[in-house]
């Protein structure tokens, strides 16, 4: 695992999207649509124009960005979370739950309170995958990934049932508070959550490379043996509290995404954030700093991609299968990159 | 690209000036646009196949100039609906009811779109729900059911439990009791639209309860039940929402049908005529939006007087005299 922030690591990524990008025109062209065309809108559609960035790629990116960071330091840890989207749905649900009842409530107190019971509502979510792996060695691969079905199915109950708005017709919640919304800068759809995401980058950055707890906790991701052999540290504990707040982060990432984005719980409320948080982690090295860049690039493809369906005429499909290209090049460049640097393979 | 813009521009405006000199290009240069977002794939046969349908059907016919993109969730269903009134465009139609509360909040901030919300729960300024009164429609594929079952038994199987869907399993059980009293009535419901090995699976089982007559409302979900009618010998099924008789053309009675492209249409012209008022706009079988359309390959199946009852409540349910979510017999 290598920790050192890098030139090489922000811009190979975007040399390789270019290349992708190149590629897709070429597919889009083969396809018998017009490729400027299309590259125009996602361009225009993504980072083209102040309100796209903002009100689009950064919307997109604030969920995959705080996920993303959560996924990081679990597997700084040695854990790998792959249920940060049953995170997610448990943090929203706790959010729109309060969110609901806060009326009357200042903003100052009210937002801080649902990102307080979504921190929780997350990390209780991994609870039993924690003590599943602690206790009896299950892998948590597999339980956090089953508990995202679980997680799924509560959601579509909750809006059909206890959360359900008030007329009980549409399976959705009410719109929560007023005071529960988080403020949005002026203009634009932008809402706090990406203070948070970036103020959450910095602090991880700060605990990775800068204090003891972040080093004992890169001790334990690397060689939980050697580490366990020092005396000084409790590899079991640390490994179950980084996958505990990790899941809290996801939680946190679902209190955005009600408190900014939907303003009330809906069961698709995730296109599968989870999953692509994942991509946005390992693209970064796992670096906090480097999560926000691939973050808004994933949510500037995410939203340049309605835009190519919406102003070139391209249909969706073959905009999800230009998604899925454009992550998998990413991705196999990526891995060729690291098989020529053992060092950082042996680590990841 | 500009230049190239420009370029497919003119051939576009040079190409249609043979058909006539008035219509527009349908990309760029036309004055009335028309988008629609759907909440999931237009491959679905039905609720979003339609509305993509009406969509060309208002290019086509008003010679609109007009988009459409899928947004899955409440992230991406607010964006689009920005995007596209921040554009400019006149009508925006969004085909679901969870647009609702997203397009009133857009429309604060952009005036001048009409947002159609399909399944909409109110109207507010220019936000307009349409309303669809799928019940008279299936009435008459009930009528028909009932008449036809052998077993007394007739089965539905719906997608989520929605205020519509629910409708229309009472129209259909309602306009089956009205031909058979005596008629049992089985509902099962998925809760979900895209599923369709549940779909088959709540098919089947209805047609283990001894079910002979099936109707659904659970979109890509009902295909399953499509196949489970298609393996069960002396099983027949009623479609939904579009035409789908050639999805089982051997199995398939007839279709409850949601002409959604006409009630488009209808919505666009007025817009465009200005004569679009602020409240919700319900269809139903008088306008010709809904209809009950039987598969011509099984018109042999239908006994003579069975189709002249369905075609007088029909009409009593246009002219009002039928309410099909009662249920009164419209008299012999």
């Amino acid at each position: 695992m290598n920790a050192r922030p890098g030139r090489g690591r922000v811009v190979a990524p975007l040399l390789i999207v270019a290349a992708s990008l190149a590629g897709l025109a070429g597919v889009l062209a083969i396809a018998g649509y017009d490729p400027v065309l299309a590259l125009g809108a996602l361009w225009r559609g993504s980072l083209g124009s102040f309100d796209a960035f903002a009100s689009g790629t950064l919307v997109r990116a604030t969920p995959l960005i705080l996920i993303a960071l959560g996924f990081a330091l679990a597997l700084r840890g040695g854990m790998l979370n792959i249920g940060a989207e049953g995170q997610f749905l448990a943090g929203a649900m706790a959010a729109a739950w309060l969110g609901v009842h806060l009326a009357g409530w200042p903003s100052l107190l009210a937002i801080p309170a649902t990102w307080v019971v979504a921190f929780a509502a997350g990390l209780i979510w991994v609870v039993v995958p924690v003590v599943l792996r602690v206790r009896y060695g299950v892998l948590e691969v597999i339980s956090t990934l089953l508990l995202n079905f679980v997680a799924e199915a509560l959601v579509s109950f909750m809006v059909q049932g206890p959360l359900q708005e008030r007329s009980g017709i549409y399976p959705q919640s009410d719109p929560i508070a007023d005071a529960a919304r988080l403020p949005l800068l002026p203009g634009t759809r932008l809402h706090l959550g990406i203070v948070l995401a970036i103020l959450l980058a910095a602090a991880l950055w700060f605990y990775f490379s800068r204090t003891l707890g972040g080093f004992r906790l890169l001790a334990v991701g690397t060689g939980p043996r050697a580490a366990a052999i020092t005396g000084r540290i409790d590899v079991t504990r640390t490994a179950a509290l980084a996958l505990l707040v990790s899941g809290g982060i996801a939680g946190l990432a679902g209190a955005a995404e009600v408190g900014g984005v939907a303003y009330a719980l809906y069961p698709n409320l995730s296109p599968g954030y989870g999953f692509t948080a994942i991509a946005v982690a390992l693209l970064a090295r796992l670096h906090p700093g480097a999560i926000i860049v691939t973050g808004v690039l994933f949510g500037a493809l995410e939203t340049g991609a309605g835009a190519m369906q919406r102003d070139a005429g391209i249909p969706a499909v073959i905009v999800y299968v230009v998604e899925a290209v454009i992550i998998l090049a990413l991705l196999l460049a990526d891995a060729r990159r690291t098989a020529r640097s053992p060092a950082v393979a042996g680590a990841a | 690209m500009r230049g190239l813009l420009t370029r497919l521009c003119c051939i576009g405006v040079v190409s249609l000036s043979l058909f006539s000199c008035d219509r527009p290009a349908p990309d760029s240069s036309s004055s009335f646009r028309v988008a629609l977002i759907t909440p999931g794939s237009i491959a679905d046969a039905a609720w979003n196949s339609g509305a993509y349908a009406g969509l060309l059907r208002i290019r086509d016919s008003l010679g609109a100039s007009v988009s459409h993109v899928e947004a899955l969730t409440p992230a991406a269903q607010e964006e689009a609906l920005r995007s596209y009134a921040a554009q400019g465009f006149d009508i925006i139609f969004a085909n679901g009811f969870e647009f609702q509360e997203p397009a009133e909040r857009v429309a604060r901030t952009y005036p001048d779109a009409v947002f159609v919300v399909n399944s909409g729960s109110r109207a507010a300024g220019k936000v307009i729900p349409l309303v669809f009164r799928i019940e008279e429609a299936t009435y008459l594929a009930g009528m028909v059911a009932g008449g036809l079952s052998r077993s007394g038994i007739i089965g539905f199987v719906g997608g989520v439990e929605l205020p519509p869907v629910r409708r229309g399993e009472r129209g259909w059980t309602n306009g089956a009791r009205a031909v058979n009293p005596a008629i049992a009535s089985r509902v099962t419901y998925l809760n979900n639209w895209e599923d369709a090995a549940s779909g088959r699976e709540a098919a089947l089982a209805l047609l283990r309860l001894g079910a002979d007559m099936l109707h659904h409302n659970a979109d890509a979900a009902a295909l399953g039940a499509f196949q489970a009618v298609k393996e069960t010998e002396g099983a027949y099924i009623f479609g939904a929402n579009a035409d789908q008789s050639s999805l089982a053309p051997d199995r398939v009675v007839g279709s409850a049908v949601i002409d959604l492209a006409h009630a488009f249409l209808l919505v666009a012209r007025e817009v465009r005529g200005g004569t679009l008022r602020s409240e919700a706009k319900s269809f139903g079988l008088a306008g010709d939006v809904l209809r009950f359309v039987p598969n011509p390959r099984l018109a042999g199946v239908v006994p003579a007087a069975l189709s002249a009852r369905v075609r007088a409540a029909a009409d009593s349910i246009a002219s009002g005299r039928l309410d099909p979510l009662r249920g009164e017999e419209p008299g012999p």
